[in-house]
């Protein structure tokens, strides 16, 4: 790790971390950003790719680092037949090619199912979590051991500053959803519980199983056989039972963690999940009797990802913070993605994601290829980011998100880049009469439960 | 996006981009700049008139205008439009022209090709023929047409004029054409729906339609009209059975799912599915450099259809050899498909996901070989099983198949036209590929043509647009 890189990152438990005016960091962030640049260009074959094709042997500006940029779908862009055919050889090649460090492909090629080669790959310092691609390919993303130290740190660290909860070991932590198996959300979860949870408590235990890889890749690899023409019919029902019987147990968990909750009401509670899940738990507790009175004044939320197609009534989130007693001032949101190891915090005055120091945002036009010239005030357009905390892979990503940002001070007071609350995906506001005589047999799959 | 804003909030450099795109209903041009929407591929705003829903349904109390209209003179009239519209003088074709190159992605020789083709169609035989090829007996078009089975029960049948929605691709000025001509041979009161990327040729060719005249039933059978496909302020109202028999739409996916939610009895769908078209290269081309230009040429045309828009252009050929032989192949492919698209001044760059899995492809140098580059001037990809991107805009991907037969179960019901070579193998596979879902077997390079009156997406769609209406007469004593 370069110097500048070593000081920026430092920053993550600092008080002031998003206090730092951008015109103050900015010479320091593209000393780091060229640091970075310098010991990746020989090590990821990507990164190397587009330093080439770019001409560029040197970071001295935002201009040339946009030019370095991955977008997000670079983390998919591997074929899914390799999945469905096992192909662990070729998608450990697929793997290196966006690494930091070199994959062992001989060491992890030899397994039988997703799950076995992600595990073969923690046990040899690789780290891949994947996104959930319920329609659409998973996003494979690779990190390092040292990644997943520094995801326990920042998570923790960033929670605090945006829902001003000192960790203090003094909570019973509620998850109410089933969660993703992979390294990178065992790493948070793990620092979560040593930062919030009473250690005279076990933490509760969400009765779903945790989904792995391989359910997340499940679906994608039945929805390429049924667009191949392979899937058979019993094959597509199968899975529809399997799908059944998971949204069997999501049903039934919603009354044991409803019980286990109201039990638990007299203890400063944390409560953790999707809003479906927290929206439904809610409605239980209040069926049971219970709302805001009976439970602690200090609870605390954080609620990961927006609505993902759940229908819910307007006041969703009214409902849940007034079933569980949670303050507004203690109403966690933070904006990050995927793609990189640090979040942005909203604050609590301002309603803004503020971009910490190690962060680099840099907004580009709607295609994504060219930087915005930075204007005093606010702007939108599509964000990118360098996260120079990051290890395993290349920190440079150009993200499919609308965002308004402004580099002048917050309400809030802190003087640092921050990020109206408004964000949107590019792909939701595309127009649906994308109407021509050429297409797909994508356009033939009808979805699978 | 594509999506209603407001006219008065536009920035002023949006202001000066605006065109407008007037509306046809029923045989009156309609004007106004009510409503400004954004073109969906280029994001250049255009402004239509407010959307008079009542006067673009034809009331079922009226029978249709062309109903006793003879075919003949349907045709008559259509030919001379298509006269009209290849004129140098016609003011709404250049003037449509104009404003199309700023909405569509197709350069503008493209375009006027396109639509000077297409008025290739409006030929008297050649519409006689497609007459002739969609229905056993063309007279049930004009007249209620006599017929006794063997029991001696009598009737007569008709080939009733039908009420149309055509939802038409935004990707092809030319289908408006062919949509017009299908829509007036079949006597139908038709509405058109245009599409973002085109919101101009169909009333261009409508008001040189009524430039011959005002008051012919054809005109008056005739509306064309813009709103963003899934507004359900429109669509909610205006797809009813009450109102219209078919919706013919164009595409798949957000398009068709769209519509499907209207259907029901009374409103049915005759659907031109999105379509993939490959190539099969047999061995064949190796037997000399000569052939091996032969099969690369022919290949690098049936890719550069329309600049590979069409759902004819080829995006996978399959060659069966060894990987040398399949890199010679793609090198050579390469080359005529660069030509070509320089000819054309086409260098459209390719959308970033696209790019970047073509840019993985060359990471991965043991199973993928890339010929160019990501860059929109036409790229090859070698590959050992097809690709999972959609190849456009100018890519192509070849698949290296030890057999032909291995290529066969790549075929699925996404595909439309498979260009071949040899041409004396074709027999040998028309089956399986019909099988598999496939609905063409061409001469390879010869994607495009198609013999007059052929069946297009496994139908014959005149005789699935119109109103089959029985009279029954009793028996004969």
């Amino acid at each position: 790790m370069g110097e500048a890189v070593e000081r920026l990152t430092r920053l993550v438990e600092a008080h002031d971390r998003y206090d730092i005016p951008t015109a103050d960091l900015r010479d320091a962030q593209i000393g780091a950003m060229n640091e970075r640049f310098q010991e990746r260009v020989g090590q990821i074959k990507l990164v190397a790719h587009r330093a080439r094709e770019a001409g560029i042997t040197e970071v001295s500006s935002h201009e040339e680092v946009v030019k370095l940029l991955l977008p997000h779908t670079a983390y998919k862009s591997y074929p899914e037949n390799w999945l469905a055919q096992k192909r662990w050889d070729r998608l450990s090649k697929w793997l290196d090619t966006v690494s930091t460090h070199r994959v062992p492909v001989d060491k992890v090629s030899q397994a039988d199912e997703v799950d076995e080669w992600i595990g073969k790959l923690a046990e040899n310092g690789f780290f891949v979590s994947c996104s959930s691609g319920t329609t659409g390919k998973s996003a494979m993303l690779v990190a390092s051991r040292d990644d997943m130290e520094w995801c326990k740190k920042e998570a923790v660290a960033t929670y605090s500053w945006g829902s001003g909860v000192k960790p203090a070991q003094d909570r019973r932590m509620f998850g109410m959803a089933a969660t993703a198996h992979v390294p990178r959300n065992l790493a948070t979860g793990e620092a979560y519980t040593a930062a919030l949870q009473d250690p005279n408590y076990e933490r509760f235990a969400y009765p779903v199983p945790a989904i792995t890889v391989g359910c997340l890749t499940q679906m994608v690899v039945l929805r390429k056989a049924i667009a191949d023409g392979t899937a058979k019919p019993a094959d597509i029902a199968a899975f529809e039972k399997i799908s059944a019987a998971r949204q069997k147990a999501v049903d039934d968990a919603v009354g044991i963690t409803a019980q286990a909750v109201v039990e638990a009401r007299h203890s400063k509670i944390h409560v953790s999940g999707l809003w479906a899940g927290l929206y439904n738990v809610a409605k239980a507790v209040r069926e049971m009797g219970y709302s805001a009175k009976d439970f602690h004044p200090e609870n605390s939320i954080y609620v990961g990802g927006g609505l993902k197609r759940a229908k819910l009534p307007d006041d969703y989130r009214e409902f849940v913070y007034e079933t569980f007693n949670i303050q507004p001032e203690r109403n966690y949101q933070n904006y990050s993605m995927q793609e990189l190891h640090s979040g942005m915090p909203r604050c609590r005055v301002g309603g803004r994601y503020h971009v910490p120091p190690w962060v680099v945002p840099l907004i580009l036009d709607k295609e994504g290829n060219n930087l915005l010239p930075m204007i005093d005030g606010e702007y939108e357009g599509r964000a990118a980011f360098f996260d120079l905390s990051l290890d395993g892979r290349w920190g440079g990503v150009i993200s499919g998100d609308k965002i308004s940002i402004d580099f002048s001070p917050c309400a809030c007071g802190s003087k640092g880049p921050s990020i109206r609350d408004n964000i949107v995906r590019y792909a939701d506001l595309e127009g649906d009469d994308k109407i021509g005589c050429a297409g797909t047999v994508d356009a033939y799959v009808r979805g699978v439960a | 996006m594509n999506s209603i804003v407001d006219p008065k909030k536009g920035a002023a450099s949006d202001a000066a981009a605006v065109v407008s795109a007037p509306f046809f209903a029923r045989g009156e041009l309609i004007e106004g700049n009510d409503a400004v929407h954004r073109s969906r591929d280029l994001g250049v705003n255009f402004a239509t008139p407010r959307i008079n829903l009542n006067r673009i349904v034809h009331p079922r109390t009226e029978v249709p205008p062309l109903l006793n209209v003879p075919l003949s003179e349907i045709i008559d009239f259509l030919v001379e439009t298509g006269q009209r519209i290849t004129a140098q003088s016609n003011p709404h074709l250049q003037d449509c022209i104009d404003r199309m190159c700023a909405t569509h992605i197709l350069p503008r020789a493209v375009l006027e090709n396109q639509i000077k083709g297409a008025a290739g169609y409006l030929d008297k035989r050649l519409l006689n023929t497609v007459v002739q090829r969609n229905f056993a007996n063309p007279k049930a078009l004009d007249e209620w047409v006599p017929y006794q089975d063997y029991t001696g029960r009598r009737s007569f049948v008709r080939a009733f004029a039908p009420r149309l929605v055509h939802v038409l691709p935004g990707n092809s000025p030319g289908v408006a054409v062919k949509s017009i001509a299908q829509g007036a041979m079949v006597k139908a009161v038709n509405l058109f729906k245009m599409s973002s990327s085109d919101p101009f040729t169909t009333v261009a060719i409508l008001r040189t339609m009524a430039d011959i005249d005002p008051n012919h039933a054809i005109v008056k059978s005739m509306s064309a009209v813009y709103w963003r496909g899934g507004d359900d302020s429109v669509e909610q109202v205006l797809y009813r059975p009450q109102y219209f028999d078919k919706i013919v739409a164009w595409g798949g996916g957000d398009a068709i799912n769209n519509v499907v939610k209207y259907l029901g009895p009374g409103l049915q769908l005759v659907s031109f599915d999105p379509k993939t078209s490959i190539s099969m290269v047999g061995s064949r081309a190796f037997a000399s450099g000569e052939t091996l230009d032969i099969a690369a040429d022919l290949a690098s045309a049936d890719v550069m259809v329309l600049n590979q828009e069409a759902c004819v252009a080829s995006r996978f050929i399959y060659v069966e050899g060894d990987q040398a032989q399949v890199d010679r192949f793609s090198e050579r492919l390469h080359k005529r498909i660069v030509e070509r698209a320089a000819a054309s001044g086409d260098a459209r760059p390719l959308d970033m996901d696209l790019r970047e899995q073509i840019e993985t492809m060359m990471m991965m140098d043991d199973d993928y070989r890339v010929w160019g580059k990501a860059d929109g001037r036409g790229c090859v990809i070698r590959s050992d099983e097809p690709v999972e991107f959609h190849p456009i805009n100018k890519t192509a991907n070849v698949v290296c198949v030890p057999s032909l037969d291995e290529a066969v179960r790549y075929i699925n019901v996404a595909t439309q036209t498979v260009g071949f070579y040899p041409f004396d193998r074709m027999a040998e596979y028309r089956d399986r590929l019909a099988s598999g879902g496939a609905q063409r077997i061409v001469r390879l390079g010869e994607a495009g043509p198609s013999t007059i009156g052929n069946p297009h997406d496994a139908m014959y769609p005149l005789h699935r647009f119109v109103h089959w209406m029985a009279h029954e007469d009793g028996c004969a004593s």
